[in-house]
């Protein structure tokens, strides 16, 4: 199932908070979102619903083990065994058919390309289940005893296919203990709809755009077309993931659960290393904590480590080249980054430092759009304008105008949204302004909520197809 | 240096957090009061109210609740077809659906490169130029005339008419397609790329050498709308087809005779020769086509003022669904089509598309919705074989391999010919050389549109020429009705 969708929102979502809030005592409403959670999940995945299952199991099952013999070797084994089979699985059903066309191709053998379709959002319920066992061994959370509790934790339906990567630490506790009061629920479902809005009105028909321009085949796309349609696609990621991410937050506070932020604004970074504490914060974070001080024979290597994390970072988005690039290109950059230095990067004038970012994020987003190396090679031609040089495309082109003319205001709207100016609104009115001041703040709130309700819920009617982009990580 | 007071600490505390809390709640109990009913009304309205079945704009049928199999189950289609079943069936869906399209109409403004000063300039410079353009198509237009063809007598509106392609005008760009505004009506126009055509010579040369010398061949490829009407501020997106067209008529034997309509289409441009919402041509627009064919055929052609006009009011096309530019569907625009005196005296025999016969009746039907399916009312549609018998005597006997674009021409002829077969180019079961020589065909038109003739359909042309070779054909329709005959 996939949030965007009128049949989840109006149909699984109300049947599910109704039984949800009927009932009164927590392990009731445990139960409750474990079952819809495993419905969630059968509904994309009859048959891959097991695998979900056998995840939890195991990483529960070692879990325990960690907790029985703490501090010595066999803690030490369970983790590796645990942590080994996460991955196996995640290499199994997500890299072997790239694996295997990779080691054809190298050393012209003919191994037959094993065909798996790759079960949604596996690349982060496993990543849930080794952030788990890893804090069991380092011992900054208790292994959960309870099977139940701990499937409620893997499967939660909010975060269980798109993320965000949640910590066990952080909702561990509210496991056990949790109130769902009304301005959780008022701001949940706010967050909701502002999420829903980001995909199915900015996200949704920025893609439009890309796919008119980058859709077929780039060779003679105009120096400006090419760059005016990166942009468009850079907002769309933004906007398609952080909206799910929302919706995911909105949810999760409507039950009680108190997620973190996966996203700050990512656009106003100064630098690449600013930008990855601001973007998809749950998978920079997971990398940062269990990957960057990982040992390599013997001892964290901080350049190794480097891009080792900036490797799997891109691997992780997919199993293409393009997206291994993608890793690298940003593990580059930061690398320079930290040779010249925080200190000096400071002195840079501002608006050096912006140009210089959003131009690394912007033809990042292009590696991150062409798995089709041709394509991609076209593209870097286009957008360095060599190939206005070589193959005669033009600088600027009509149709391209027209098509920013033709969304003006959605690009406007979305570079707005993208900038912290809504957080800077509510500061207003919630913190500063008086009780009056407050309270007109969340009138105004809640209509302008009502009104991209019913907008995004008459845009979907129109929209055959809108998967999230991250489903296919 | 001191340290700075944090900017944001507020000049004095207006309140206290327990007040606060308070208002908290209050306004949030407040604003699920509002939330939670919109919510619920939306659900229970997307439960309760009655699904629709049918979409006019997208001209299909909804998708249906999916039946439950074990196998379904396991592959995902039962739960994801439950899912396409609610979403695509929303109650009220073509309404909303234009209701979104119309929210969507606000993300930009309207592209307009020229002033409308500019404009006028333009369209100024083009009057002084148009006496020439008129001595010289008349001129053209008289050596093609041929003096048989009665309806070229009264042809007084056959001048020169504006050339949109040399004005500015107002446009958007949807999917690939451009809405323009010209003369106070929105038109949505496909854009064509060009190809090569190889499939489509190599087809008909192969098809022109398998059959007897004595039957004539036509090819005749009709212009997209886009020829006509691309204003000049978008004309570098679109190919000139004239050029594209010479040069197919260069490659084609010579036995084939290419019937020039992209020339004859030009002299009616402010007529109504295209639908300016779907992306057929008018009937209209057929009717100059099949003038031009009969003329290449020296067959006898009448006059349209001897036809019977009938009009669909309000029609709109498959450009809005295409486009889904709400501009297109409050422009609607009238279906005209024209009925023979002689309809009365002709049968249309209707066919499988192994040539299994079905039934007989009128050409023209009535379809339902005609707001959205008017084209449907020749024929009803294109995957069939049909035969008209007519009142005429010639011993000539036409086959059509046509798209839909020829759909709207068979009733023209109907005064030119003892029999017209219609074959649609993507539905024909047997051998079109077999066919061809077993009907007794005299006079075969290949007749289709540009992106037909350079893009995949015409892939499928070699296919009818190879396919199912060397079996007999039997018109099961006069068995049948032989059989009928015999049993009364």
């Amino acid at each position: 199932m996939v949030f965007a969708d009128l049949f989840f929102l109006y149909f699984f979502l109300p049947v599910c908070l109704l039984a949800y809030f009927i009932s009164k005592k927590i392990e009731t409403r445990n139960t409750v979102l474990i079952v819809f959670s495993l419905i969630f999940y059968a509904w994309g995945e009859p048959t891959y619903f097991f695998l979900l299952i056998f995840v939890a199991l195991v990483n529960w099952y070692f879990g325990l083990c960690v907790g029985r013999c703490k501090n010595t070797a066999n803690a030490k084994a369970a983790v590796a065994v645990a942590v080994v089979i996460d991955i196996l699985l995640l290499v199994i059903f997500k890299y072997s058919g790239f694996i295997v066309q990779n080691v054809n191709s190298l050393f012209r053998s003919s191994i037959p390309v094993p065909d798996i379709s790759l079960p949604i959002g596996i690349s982060f319920f496993t990543f849930q289940a080794i952030s788990y066992i890893i804090d069991c061994y380092w011992q900054t959370v208790e292994p959960q005893q309870s099977f139940k509790k701990f499937l409620l934790y893997i499967s939660l339906f909010p975060q269980l296919v798109a993320g965000p990567i949640v910590r066990y630490s952080v909702v561990s506790s509210e496991i056990d203990k949790r109130r769902s009061t009304a301005s959780d629920i008022s701001e949940g479902s706010m967050r909701v709809i502002v999420g829903l809005a980001k995909k199915v009105i900015v996200a949704n028909n920025l893609y439009a755009i890309v796919t008119q321009f980058f859709g077929n085949d780039i060779s003679n796309l105009s120096f400006l077309g090419t760059w005016y349609t990166v942009i468009a696609y850079s907002l769309y990621v933004y906007f398609d993931f952080s909206g799910y991410s929302d919706i995911a937050i909105g949810l999760g506070r409507i039950f009680g659960f108190h997620f973190n932020e996966n996203f700050n604004y990512p656009f106003i970074c100064k630098s690449i290393s600013e930008f990855w504490q601001r973007w998809h914060i749950s998978l920079s974070t997971f990398f940062r904590d269990y990957l960057f001080y990982a040992p390599i024979l013997g001892k964290p290597r901080k350049y190794v480590n480097l891009f080792l994390v900036w490797f799997c970072t891109g691997m992780w988005h997919g199993a293409e080249w393009n997206f291994i690039f993608w890793g690298l290109y940003f593990g580059l950059f930061i690398f320079m980054e930290t040779k010249i230095g925080k200190k000096r990067m400071k002195k840079w004038p501002l608006w050096f430092s912006h140009i210089y970012s959003k131009l690394v994020i912007v033809i990042g987003f292009g590696i991150f759009y062409f798995s089709d190396i041709g394509q991609l090679g076209k593209f870097f031609m286009n957008i360095s304008g060599i190939s206005m040089l070589t193959n005669g495309n033009s600088f600027a082109d009509i149709v391209t105008w027209n098509s920013f003319l033709n969304n003006i205001f959605l690009f406007a709207i979305a570079i707005i949204i993208s900038m912290p100016l809504l957080p800077k609104l509510k500061y207003f009115f919630f913190k500063w302004g008086n009780n009056t001041v407050y309270t007109t703040g969340k009138i105004l709130g809640t209509i302008g909520c009502v009104y991209l309700l019913i907008m995004s819920s008459i845009l979907l009617v129109d929209a055959t197809n809108n998967p999230f982009l991250y489903f296919r990580f | 240096m001191e340290k700075k007071p944090a900017p944001h600490t507020p000049p004095k505390k207006r309140f206290n957090s327990y007040k606060r809390s308070i208002i908290r709640h209050f306004s949030s109990v407040i604003s699920l009061l509002v939330l939670i009913p919109v919510f619920a009304l939306i659900s229970v309205f997307l439960l309760v109210f009655p699904h629709s079945t049918i979409s006019y704009i997208e001209k299909r049928e909804l998708t249906k609740f999916p039946e439950f199999t074990f196998d379904g189950y396991f592959s995902g289609a039962f739960t994801s077809g439950i899912t396409k079943y609610y979403d695509d069936t929303v109650p009220y869906r073509d309404d909303f659906k234009n209701i979104g399209n119309s929210f969507k109409a606000n993300f930009g403004i309207k592209t307009n490169d020229s002033v409308s000063v500019k404009g006028k300039l333009t369209a100024a410079k083009n009057k002084d130029k148009k006496p020439t353009q008129q001595t010289e198509s008349s001129a053209s237009d008289n050596e093609k005339t041929k003096p048989n063809n009665e309806s070229s007598k009264n042809t007084v509106e056959e001048s020169a008419q504006k050339d949109y392609t040399k004005e500015n005008a107002e446009y958007t760009v949807e999917n690939g397609i451009i809405v323009v505004n010209q003369d106070g009506h929105y038109r949505a126009l496909e854009m064509f790329g060009g190809g090569t055509g190889n499939a489509y010579v190599d087809a008909l040369n192969k098809f022109r050498s398998q059959i007897d010398d004595k039957v004539k061949v036509y090819s005749m490829i009709a212009p997209l709308a886009s020829e006509y009407y691309t204003p000049a501020n978008y004309s570098y997106a679109s190919a000139n087809q004239k050029e594209y067209f010479d040069d197919i008529a260069s490659r084609l034997d010579k036995g084939i005779t290419s019937v020039d309509i992209d020339s004859v289409l030009a002299k009616h441009t402010e007529e109504n020769i295209y639908l300016r919402t779907d992306h057929h041509w008018t009937p209209l627009g057929a009717y100059y086509a099949a003038r031009t064919f009969a003329d290449a055929a020296g067959v006898n052609f009448k006059d349209i003022n001897t036809f019977k006009k009938e009009t669909i009011a309000g029609f709109v096309g498959t450009m809005y669904a295409f486009t889904g530019d709400i501009n297109i569907k409050n422009d609607s625009e009238d279906f005209t089509y024209y009925v023979p005196d002689n309809n009365d005296k002709c049968t249309t025999y209707y066919y499988d598309t192994s040539f299994n016969y079905n039934s007989s009746g009128n050409f023209f039907n009535e379809v339902g919705d005609p707001q959205s399916n008017a084209y449907m009312t020749f024929m009803g549609g294109d995957e069939q074989i049909v035969k008209i018998k007519t009142n005429v005597k010639n011993n000539r006997k036409l086959l059509i391999i046509k798209d839909s674009y020829g759909n709207a021409e068979p009733a023209y002829y109907t005064n030119s010919f003892e029999e017209i077969y219609v074959v649609d180019m993507r539905y024909f079961d047997l051998n079109l050389v077999d066919f061809t020589e077993q009907m007794n065909i005299t006079d075969v038109l290949f007749t289709m549109v540009t992106f037909s003739a350079f893009g995949d359909n015409a892939e499928n042309l070699d296919n009818l020429i190879t396919q199912a070779k060397g079996n007999v054909i039997k018109d099961t329709a006069d068995s049948e009705e032989n059989s009928v005959s015999a049993s009364d």
